[in-house]
């Protein structure tokens, strides 16, 4: 009951702080003095970094201003973050303006408040995924990826920018084609537009690039992560994974011919990638449905385990694969205790590949038999699913399990969360003692058995021939 | 745990047999009983140890494909099943056509384990069930042994069954058959059933009953012991030798096991409607009608009731005959099976059932298997059934004719070589038994007992040696082997049996334990490289293929396509259906415009195909593919004509002097599509050393849509009509060329024109538009 009244307080703190009661306006104030972007799309993902310089010219102090999304690319955004000149994380809170209603707000609140006329610089980092998108979007096996960007030619802001500068990287010379509003200047990898002036608030101009893009692209549609705790020293944790690949799909015949002579062959497709696990990782199993997946490598490396999967088959456009990757960690790397009081700190999504996308991610916590008062502390918002228990070896009465949800995830949301709970130490007895007792019980039954005769009538033992 | 199940059954008749050591003798047994269950059951895991816990082969892909789905949905709907992606477009009713026991032991299994929260995958269980049932069979081996003998040499048989490879083929950790259970149901039906024949209790019967009836719901091997049992009956009979305890015992059984036999779904009327089950109820009105003489000469001890006795009984047997073979006539009961006849002329299934003769495990057996699978039991079992027959009694009759009867079967298929096995093992044991109590027999000196017990069970299968003091139809005469001789026959045994040992372990790991799912092979350093073709094919079809897709390939793969690929499958094999079949092999063996029909015709979307020819694997479909067009052309005679695949000196080959049709047929041309690796000229064929002869043609109706990374399965598309009527055309060339259309725009005719345009003449009826 307590339980469910937790988790309903919990949904309707999220609920709440999703729907964004925050109300804000927009403070004619603020000024934009200049903004520097640089758009990295040489990735499945399109990576945004703008240095902005923000300036007051009202009178009063600011403590806080707005960052605005466009309306497109809003439901493709899967991260923002803000940091301040000494790199340190900003706090973001999201929010609406009257008026502009399909367009998203976040309230980036500043450590310091700005003085009138006076600047500060933060720095902006917004993750798009599947904003690019493959054109043509079939391809023979031997033809290359190409993809168009379609973006916003200015910073889009609800402030005014008097002087902004975009570079894009593109990464590669093979451009079909590009946006062209001078001032701009193309040279290896990277296309570079203004250095604009004046731009009111709120402007859209399209900014489209039609190019070459033959990176992974790769999505993880669905990842499901359990880690379970045991206080015997150990947390398995189990990721059930599926990909496909979301680039160009593969049009016409698959030939082993062209793809084993070739090693240019399928230049989109993906052999392998790789995956890098934490450095106490052991017992790593690589597996799916059908069994053992033989073909992969894994390197012990300083700080890191690394993993290097091939699928069964090299993914093409549209192809799919899934598996399970399993492996343990020690799990006083990750557990923190102080009497009956746990801390658990655990990455809510660990790294898979890079500039990976994660369409949705689901966290299972199995927590030992016996753990109370579970409190859960996430980074950033996700949905809570409602806890069950779940039953495995020598359980009673079952473990509790603690998972949430959350849809387009990207490398940035690798951070840890926070669990605590309680756990009576006294506790960790009952399991040994069930296999005593159980061996005890079993002992006597056949003890009493042969000691004693439970046979109705003597048996004459008939002819023996 | 397996400790108290194994207690049981030997505490009891313990007590009156050792009295005084009666605890040290069950401790022995117990322990060696224990023993040779961890020994079978180890050495029946080179497969997981070597590559993974993996189901192997074929068939069982289908057996864990309807376990997963009965631990999924219930017994009740797995009895309903109805496979649609199976036989498309016929589909299969699965609970009417399987034998469910051994579903039924691993989902029973699966329950127990997650009733107690022990999260076991059912695949697990799957794996692992034959080699804990082949120490079941070992306890059973031993119980029979003892009844048959002495326990002594029922430890050894128990012992022996635990590795023999006979047996560990069929029962490998992965190899999830009905086999694997059904060897455990056979011998202890035959105990429980001498058990009821020695006591005549109505107890026992009923245990054999029950017992066979999880031996039917198990395995068609079943119609074994309906047909063993009741010849036991009549051997009996004909020696003379009926008694209260046998009457009993038999029609008790018969009635229940029939009743209980035909609630299995796939078996259904079968006991009373088909012929392979007729000599039990032959034997059963038999002994009414011999039992109903004996009644009357009980009332009436005096007389001439010998002969009258003798005669009734001929007239009986007679008159069941005649009525079994009437009612075959009539049609009420259906004529041996074709299967059957097979049994009796090796020559049948070649002629009349290619399909069975196309399996390798359906050949008859060669004198090197004998050995190979039974190594030096095969020898001294004859020993054990000369005593046996010997020291005749009631029992000995049945395992004589047990033994009589396997040895022939194994002799007509490598496959039954399983049924000889288990009683090889039964009568070698009694064998050793006999041969080492005479050796240590001696001055009934206790010391050589525990002495040797010990130094046996150091190779797993000894320790039973010893006991056997009071053995009554021990033969006296030998008494007089002097100690050197003894020894040297001791020693010389331990021998053998270190070499049997040795043997075993060694066929059971390199002949048996690989999942031929997974291929393997050692470079010249020894190194190990997996060739996983067959997962890495599967895994896409089940990934990369809408969910519905018909996978057309010859019916070998078609239970690994269900298990693994999950999509449908024309033909798989459970094999019931020869049409279609040879449907299937009728395309592969047609042109590609023909092939083509049949592939529209049955919905097909992918075939798939194995090819070894990059690798050197030779059980690939072009070296199956000649049962391919023989199974064809025994439905289709018109079309296909084995002869057109040969060449005109009669060879098979492939390469340019291949026949014309051979090299133009879709199997061929799905083989070699655009394969130019291999060997060292490009495009070498290793497995039958040859140059394709046919090359570097193109597919019209097909296109490659997958091939694993060493060419060993192929998969196609099949092309929708409109993809190959219509060319694609370079979007350089797609110009409307307007050369020599002439406008006809000229100042004559400016307005369109109907051709035909009938003339309308007021006030008439307007002629018909044609």
């Amino acid at each position: 009951m307590a339980k469910i009244q937790y988790s309903f307080i919990f949904f309707l703190y999220i609920i709440i702080k999703c729907n964004g009661v925050n109300v804000d306006i927009i403070s004619s104030d603020l000024k934009l003095k200049n903004v520097d972007r640089n758009i990295d799309i040489s990735s499945q993902l399109v990576k945004i970094t703008s240095k902005i310089t923000l300036e007051n010219t009202g009178r009063a102090p600011v403590k806080y201003f707005l960052y605005a999304a466009e309306s497109v690319t809003k439901d493709n955004l899967a991260f923002v973050g803000f940091k301040d000149n000494n790199n340190k994380d900003l706090r973001l809170v999201e929010t609406s303006v009257k008026g502009y209603d399909d367009v998203k707000f976040w309230r980036v609140e500043l450590k310091e408040a700005v003085n009138a006329a006076s600047t500060v610089v933060v720095m902006a980092e917004a993750v798009l995924t599947k904003a690019l998108l493959p054109y043509p979007t079939a391809i023979t096996q031997q033809e290359d990826q190409l993809v168009k960007f379609n973006g916003n030619l200015y910073f889009f802001s609800p402030y005014y920018v008097a002087s902004q500068k975009t570079t894009v990287i593109v990464n590669t010379k093979s451009v079909e084609s590009f946006t062209k509003v001078k001032p701009f200047s193309q040279q290896d990898g990277t296309i570079s537009y203004g250095p604009y002036s004046n731009i009111g608030p709120f402007t859209e101009k399209e900014l489209s690039i039609h190019y070459k893009n033959n990176s992974p692209f790769l999505t993880v549609t669905r990842i499901e992560r359990l880690i379970e705790v045991s206080h015997w020293g150990n947390i398995a944790v189990e990721e059930t994974i599926e990909i496909e690949h979301t680039g160009a799909k593969l049009k016409g015949p698959f030939s082993r011919y062209d793809y084993q002579q070739d090693h240019h062959s399928g230049p989109a497709s993906v052999r392998s990638y790789k995956t890098l696990l934490p450095a106490s990782a052991a017992d790593v199993y690589y597996r799916d449905t059908n069994g053992n997946i033989s073909t992969s490598n894994m390197k012990v490396k300083k700080d890191t385990v690394e993993l290097d999967l091939r699928p069964r088959y090299p993914l093409f456009g549209g192809w799919r694969t899934h598996y399970t990757l399993g492996y343990n960690v020690p799990s006083y790397e990750y557990l923190y205790h102080s009497g009956n009081e746990y801390l658990l700190k655990m990455r809510v999504i660990d790294h898979i590949f890079d500039d990976m996308q994660v369409d949705e991610l689901i966290t299972k916590i199995i927590l030992p038999e016996g753990s109370t008062n579970i409190k859960l502390n996430i980074p950033y918002p996700v949905s809570r699913l409602p806890d069950n228990l779940h039953y495995t070896y020598l359980d009673t009465k079952g473990r509790p399990v603690v998972s949430f949800t959350k849809r387009n995830v990207v490398e940035n949301h690798i951070q840890d969360f926070q669990l605590r709970y309680t756990f009576p130490r006294l506790l960790m007895l009952q399991e040994p003692l069930l296999v005593v007792g159980f061996l005890y019980m079993l002992f006597l039954c056949v003890i009493i058995y042969v000691r004693l005769d439970f046979s109705i009538h003597k048996a004459e033992h008939p002819h023996k021939d | 745990m397996p400790a108290s199940s194994v207690e049981k059954p030997l505490n009891s008749p313990n007590k009156g047999l050792f009295n005084n050591t009666a605890g040290f003798s069950t401790l022995i047994t117990v322990t060696v009983l224990l023993l040779a269950w961890l020994a079978g059951f180890a050495s029946r895991l080179f497969a997981v140890i070597r590559f993974e816990s993996i189901i192997h082969e074929f068939d069982p892909w289908f057996n864990y494909r309807s376990t997963a789905y009965m631990v999924q949905h219930g017994f009740y709907n797995f009895l309903n099943w109805f496979d649609e992606r199976a036989w498309y477009p016929l589909g299969r009713i699965v609970g009417g056509t399987v034998y469910p026991g051994l579903m039924i032991t691993s989902g029973t299994i699966h329950w127990i384990l997650h009733t107690l929260n022990i999260p076991i995958h059912i695949r697990d269980i799957c794996v692992f069930l034959a080699p804990v049932f082949s120490g079941l069979t070992a306890i059973a081996t031993y119980l029979l042994t003892s009844e048959l003998w002495s326990r002594g040499a029922g430890l050894f048989a128990a012992c022996f069954i635990a590795i023999v490879p006979g047996y560990s083929s069929r029962s490998v950790a992965g190899s999830y058959d009905n086999e694997g259970i059904a060897i455990f149901a056979l011998q202890f039906t035959y105990y429980l059933w001498l058990k009821s024949v020695k006591s005549g209790s109505v107890f026992w019967s009923v245990c054999t009953a029950l017992s066979y009836f999880y031996m039917v719901s198990a395995w068609g091997g079943y119609v074994f012991i309906i047909n063993l049992i009741p010849l036991h009956v009549f051997v009996l009979l004909i020696m003379g030798r009926f008694s209260q305890r046998l009457f009993v015992s038999y029609t008790v059984f018969y009635i229940i096991g029939l009743l209980l036999s035909m609630q299995i779904p796939f078996v259904g009327f079968q006991p009373i409607r088909t012929s392979e089950h007729m000599a039990a109820s032959g034997v059963f009105a038999l002994l009414m009608a011999i039992g109903a003489l004996k009644y009357l000469h009980s009332l009436n001890p005096k007389g001439q009731w010998k002969q009258l006795l003798i005669l009734g009984g001929l007239l009986a047997a007679a008159a069941v005959f005649i009525a079994v073979v009437l009612l075959t006539y009539m049609g009420v009961i259906a004529p041996w099976s074709g299967r059957f006849y097979s049994l009796w002329d090796t020559g049948y299934a070649k002629i009349h059932i290619p399909i069975i003769a196309s399996v390798s495990e359906h050949q008859p057996t060669t004198w090197s298997s004998f050995f190979f699978d039974l190594h030096v039991l095969v020898c001294t079992f004859p020993v054990g059934l000369w005593y046996c027959i010997k020291n005749i009694n009631d029992e000995r009759v049945f395992v004589a004719l047990y033994a009589l009867s396997a040895v022939y079967f194994a002799g007509v298929m490598v496959r039954l070589m399983l049924t000889l096995t288990p009683v090889v093992c039964v009568l070698a044991g009694i064998a050793f038994s006999i041969l080492l109590d005479l050796v240590l027999r001696e001055d009934e000196l206790p010391i050589p007992q525990t002495e040797s017990e010990e130094s046996k069970s150091l190779y797993d299968k000894a320790g039973k040696l010893k006991k056997r003091a009071h053995e009554p139809t021990l033969p006296t005469d030998n008494t007089g082997l002097g100690m050197n001789v003894r020894s040297g026959i001791l020693i010389a045994f331990m021998i053998l049996l270190m070499l049997f040992s040795v043997h075993c372990t060694w066929a059971t790991s390199n002949a048996y334990s690989s999942p031929s799912i997974v291929l393997a092979s050692y470079g010249n350093d020894g190194s190990r490289k997996i060739l996983d073709d067959f997962r890495e094919a599967y895994g896409w079809l089940s990934q990369n293929t809408a969910e519905d897709a018909r996978v057309m390939s010859w019916w070998d793969y078609g239970y690994q396509i269900a298990g693994m690929g999950n999509r449908t499958t024309l033909v798989d094999n459970n094999t019931w259906n020869n049409s279609h079949i040879a449907l299937v092999g009728k395309a592969m063996a047609s042109n590609e415009s023909a092939a083509y029909e049949i592939m529209t015709m049955l919905d097909v979307d992918y075939v798939l195909v194995i090819f070894g020819g990059a690798i050197g694997y030779s059980g690939d479909d072009i070296n199956k593919f000649i049962w391919m067009v023989r199974i064809a052309e025994g439905e289709h005679p018109k079309d296909i004509h084995e002869a057109d695949y040969f060449t005109e000196r009669g060879e098979y080959r492939v390469d340019s002097e291949a026949s014309k049709t051979m090299l133009n047929c879709l199997m061929y041309k799905l083989s070699y599509y655009r394969y130019d690796s291999g060997g060292s000229p490009p495009g070498y064929d290793r497995t039958r050393g040859a140059l394709p002869g046919n090359r570097g043609f193109k597919l019209t109706y097909l296109e490659e849509a997958y091939t694993t990374e060493h060419w060993l399965v192929r998969i196609y598309r099949v092309k929708k009509p409109d993809e190959f009527n219509r060319p694609r055309i370079p979007l350089a060339k797609r110009i409307i060329s307007t050369t020599n259309a002439v406008s006809k725009k000229t100042s004559k005719r400016r307005k369109g024109l109907l051709k035909n345009k009938p003339t309308l003449v007021k006030g008439k009826k307007v002629s018909r538009l044609e």
